[in-house]
């Protein structure tokens, strides 16, 4: 157990995928323990690649990872010891639910982690009744779970995540196509969360959460680099950036005679509306 | 070509079985060598994707079907201990929810396509493909190649099991108590099938697949080709002849050798004095030079390729080739060694 | 960009009435990847059946798969068509006794089994196939009299039933048994690491395989309809075996990437595996009652 308050330390990484495609170009970064961060920027800047890296799914090319004071090499994380202990910390919800749902029911989804990092079968139990109450889903226990909708697949992911109580929570792109209700209610959970002393990563480009889901936000350009981290409201003030990294758009359109102009992020939403 | 439940005797399947254990271990063995658990999930995905490429299949007249397996391209890929894995766990799942090919029948099966099929095809993929570089046309078309021969030796493998079903299993009366077809009749049927349907569409397939890698993702093709390079260099190294191809592809037809016994009647021109149907040849009587000089030769080793007095007439044949080729061997590599000796001591 | 014009412009489509043309059948490929698809998902990955509360269900899975290996042999060596006929109709009996349907099993086994077997022991009953006995004369072939043997009717019933029973074994082995439940049953009989790994992730990605191969063949016919050509045909399956293979290459590293952050090392882990229970004693000594029964009955009747 490490003593340090940085959970991560990335220092100056290079990734590239197929051994041709530039996902991350240089890129350093620390977390600390009990904060909210916000990975943002356009779609294929690296933010994913980032998430996986602090998860000890990949490993980068050039520089280091360092996780809860130790490196994250092959060797380390192919150490059972080591895997158990880092597997159970830290949580990682992935974009693709589907991607995540591979057991035949709710019930054996959520208790997969748990029994594969060694808890006792009856705490397991106890645990998975807990997790599925929390998050509403206690009636979907024994549903296959490539049959739900969207938003309830998005919390079957969690609940297996949430099962082992890890330390860091990372969650690639938690808003994307849920409907507006589960939004709220997941903006909600990162809130309780944090409260509860968790460490929070989210990877996303859904700037009309940003104050909830985040204390700090980094951006990264769509050259696979960091260009700008700070406080939610300053990231959001500083417009120029904010199109330099493709986070918005201006989009303008006629009123008879007038024209309008909002500004339009991703998912179009008007952050800010500018009539004249 | 998938072989069910009851159609081989339990003799048969346990033959088999005892053929592949000590295959499986081996290929447990190495694959945690080669393929680590990074490459898991790549060889479930060839698991995978076997089992789709085997589920569309013709009905074929000896009781099974024809189909393409997808054996030699994970070889190609991954190597073909991985391949054994891979195929294997295919045929399991097809046996255990479709009963397509049986439980007990399962080792006749894997030794069919989880193993015949996948070594032949990368031998016959490694000598056409020798030093080709990775991206080369040559190496798709070696890979195609490869899957056509080794789905078509996978398939003589199984008519050979279904055909001695009866000539062994039977009843007092003669009724097969297993599969009734003989080796005359599956192996035509299974021939026919696939070198032409199935073997076209093992061939398409992995040339196929292999041309899109090595467009799309040439690091997924050099996991089983560490050392060869990627794109063509102006200076191929001069390649050395490659014995234990030679060997393999030499050994594979001593084996093949009874098959002729199959046919009936003999080869035009090839019988002695006492196979000849004189009224057939509008003849007396056998012509008197024929007559002296038919037994001029006393002296031959395995008479009519025979050894035991036709007792085991397919293991004379087998002996004789083996033999033969050997001599011939010999032969060649001391007219070689002399020839190049004479030229170096000219120089 | 400007939008291009041919995208802005109208064009001329069909008529509302959609009569003119023939209707032709959809391709055999076609028709097989969709009907594959279906039966895939309906066999493979409903966990229904598993989860009903019948005798065949609270049965340990280890007991199950020895008592199926051990019925298989039994199946294997008899000789008469009589007992074969028996021991099918157990099955029948043991899947209704676990809520199975048995309109479920018997589709389930016969489905597959005239498909292949039929092929085969009709023409195996011919004299020319399996000579003796002819009861069915039909002629003669060639100067010899020719038709249906007593042996070769033989033959092919054994055939048939031989493979039905067995099928029928295997299925209800399946389909009370969920998946991870079998395969750590595979694990605790000793079958090496490296397979259960591989046969456990490869079923998983059957599932989005078929569906990615589905979707291909899909976007296909809605954007060439009715396209014959053997060139392309065959130039779209090269194609589209490639790419298939990339798209569940991709998300196959998705998923053991899930599976690895949740802490899978290889193991097969489920629930519960405790010690064998009544029900457990109760299916081991019918197996072994129907096993000798059979061996008995199969030496002792003399045809």
């Amino acid at each position: 157990m490490s003593w340090s308050t940085d959970v991560f330390v990335v220092d100056d990484v290079d990734f590239l995928y197929l051994d041709r495609f530039v996902a991350l170009a240089g890129v350093s970064l620390t977390i600390r323990t009990g904060e909210r961060v916000a990975l943002l920027g356009a779609n294929g800047c690296g933010k994913s690649t980032m998430l996986k890296l602090l998860a000890g799914l990949i490993v980068p090319d050039r520089g280091t990872v360092n996780a809860f004071g130790t490196e994250l090499t092959e060797p380390a994380l192919d150490d059972d010891q080591f895997a158990r202990a880092f597997r159970a910390r830290v949580g990682f919800v992935f974009q693709s639910s589907d991607a995540q749902l591979f057991s035949p029911t709710v019930r054996d989804e959520v208790s997969f982690g748990p029994l594969h990092l060694g808890f006792d079968r009856s705490e397991v139990e106890r645990r998975v009744d807990d997790v599925l109450e929390l998050l509403g889903i206690a009636e979907l226990a024994d549903r296959a779970p490539y049959q739900l909708s969207g938003g309830e697949k998005k919390r079957v992911a969690i609940a297996s995540v949430l099962v082992t109580s890890p330390d860091v929570l990372l969650f690639d792109e938690p808003t994307a196509g849920l409907d507006p209700r589960t939004q709220d209610w997941f903006c909600d959970l990162v809130v309780e969360l944090h409260r509860a002393g968790k460490t929070i990563v989210c990877a996303t480009h859904d700037l009309a959460a940003l104050d909830q889901l985040a204390d700090r936000c980094v951006v990264f350009s769509e050259e696979h680099r960091i260009v700008a981290a700070g406080s939610p409201a300053e990231i959001l003030a500083d417009l120029p950036l904010l199109e330099a990294t493709n986070l918005v758009h201006l989009h303008a359109h006629r009123h008879h005679d007038r024209v309008h102009t909002h500004k339009h992020d991703l998912d179009h939403y008007e952050t800010e509306c500018d009539h004249r | 070509m998938h072989i069910p439940d009851g159609y081989l005797s339990p003799s048969t399947c346990a033959v088999a079985a005892g053929a592949m254990t000590p295959v499986w271990l081996s290929a447990g063995r190495r694959v945690r060598k080669v393929v680590t658990n990074r490459y898991a999930p790549l060889t479930a995905l060839a698991a995978a994707y076997c089992f789709c490429v085997m589920m569309f299949n013709v009905p074929v007249p000896d009781g099974t079907t024809a189909h393409a397996v997808g054996a030699v391209l994970v070889a190609v890929l991954l190597g073909p201990w991985a391949a054994v894995i891979a195929v294997s766990v295919a045929l399991a799942i097809q046996a255990l929810f479709f009963g397509d090919g049986g439980v007990l029948a399962y080792g006749a099966n894997a030794v069919n396509m989880a193993f015949v099929m996948p070594f032949v095809g990368y031998g016959v993929y490694l000598a056409i493909a020798r030093h080709a570089p990775l991206t080369s046309r040559r190496r798709a078309v070696a890979a195609g190649i490869g899957g056509y021969v080794g789905l078509n030796a996978a398939a003589l493998a199984a008519a050979f099991e279904f055909g001695i079903q009866p000539l062994l299993f039977h009843t007092a009366d003669g009724t097969p108590l297993y599969a009734p077809f003989h080796l005359s009749q599956t192996i035509p049927a299974m021939a026919l099938a696939h070198l032409t349907v199935a073997g076209g569409v093992e061939f398409a397939l992995t040339m196929g697949v292999v041309t899109y890698l090595q467009r799309a993702n040439v690091p997924l093709l050099r996991i089983n080709h560490p050392t060869t390079a990627v794109h063509a260099t102006t200076e191929t190294p001069r390649s050395r002849p490659r014995w234990r191809s030679a060997v393999l592809v030499f050994g594979m037809g001593a084996l093949l050798t009874p098959l002729g016994l199959l046919a009936h009647g003999s080869a035009f021109g090839e019988a002695a004095p006492g196979g000849l149907d004189l009224h057939q040849n509008h003849l007396q009587a056998v012509p008197d030079g024929l007559a002296r000089y038919a037994g001029f030769w006393h002296h031959a080793l395995f008479h009519g390729y025979d050894f035991s007095h036709d007792a085991h007439p397919a293991v004379g044949y087998i002996v004789s080739a083996l033999v033969g080729m050997a001599v011939i061997a010999g032969v060649a590599f001391a007219v070689v060694s002399l020839i190049s000796r004479v030229r170096s001591a000219a120089r | 960009m400007t939008t291009p014009a041919w995208l802005i412009e109208p064009e001329t489509r069909m008529g509302p009435c959609a009569c003119c043309g023939r209707r032709a059948k959809g391709d055999f490929v076609e028709k097989t990847i969709a009907g594959a698809g279906r039966v895939l998902r309906a066999t493979m990955f409903s966990a229904d059946l598993a989860s009903e509360d019948g005798f065949l269900q609270r049965t340990d899975a280890r007991v199950k798969v020895g008592s199926a290996v051990v019925l298989l042999l039994v199946v294997a060596f008899t000789r008469h068509v009589s007992v074969l006929v028996g021991l099918y109709a157990a099955t029948v009996l043991a899947a209704s006794a676990s809520q199975v349907p048995a309109r479920l099993l018997v589709r389930r086994v016969w489905l597959f089994v005239p498909l292949f077997t039929g092929v085969v022991a009709f023409p195996a009953a011919l004299s020319v196939i399996t000579p003796g006995h002819i009861v069915v004369p039909m002629g003669t072939w060639f100067g010899t009299p020719f038709g249906f043997t007593a042996q070769g009717l033989t033959a092919a019933g054994l055939i048939v039933m031989r493979a039905a029973t067995s099928i029928s074994v295997v299925v209800l082995l399946t389909i009370t048994t969920p998946w991870p439940r079998l395969l750590a049953a595979l694990r605790a009989l000793r079958v090496p690491r490296a397979f259960v790994l591989v046969l456990g992730l490869a079923y998983r990605y059957l599932f989005h395989l078929l569906t990615s191969i589905t979707d291909m063949y899909e976007a296909r016919k809605a954007r060439a309809p009715r396209d014959h050509d053997l060139v392309r045909g065959r130039a779209f399956v090269a194609a589209t075996a490639g790419a298939t293979f990339g798209k569940a290459h991709a998300l196959s590293e998705e998923v053991y990437l899930a599976m690895v952050a949740r802490g899978y090392r290889g193991q097969a882990t489920a629930i519960d595996r405790g010690p064998l229970g009544a029900v457990d004693i109760l299916v081991f000594v019918a197996v072994v009652a129907v096993t000798l029964v059979a061996i008995g009955v199969d030496h002792v009747v003399v045809h």
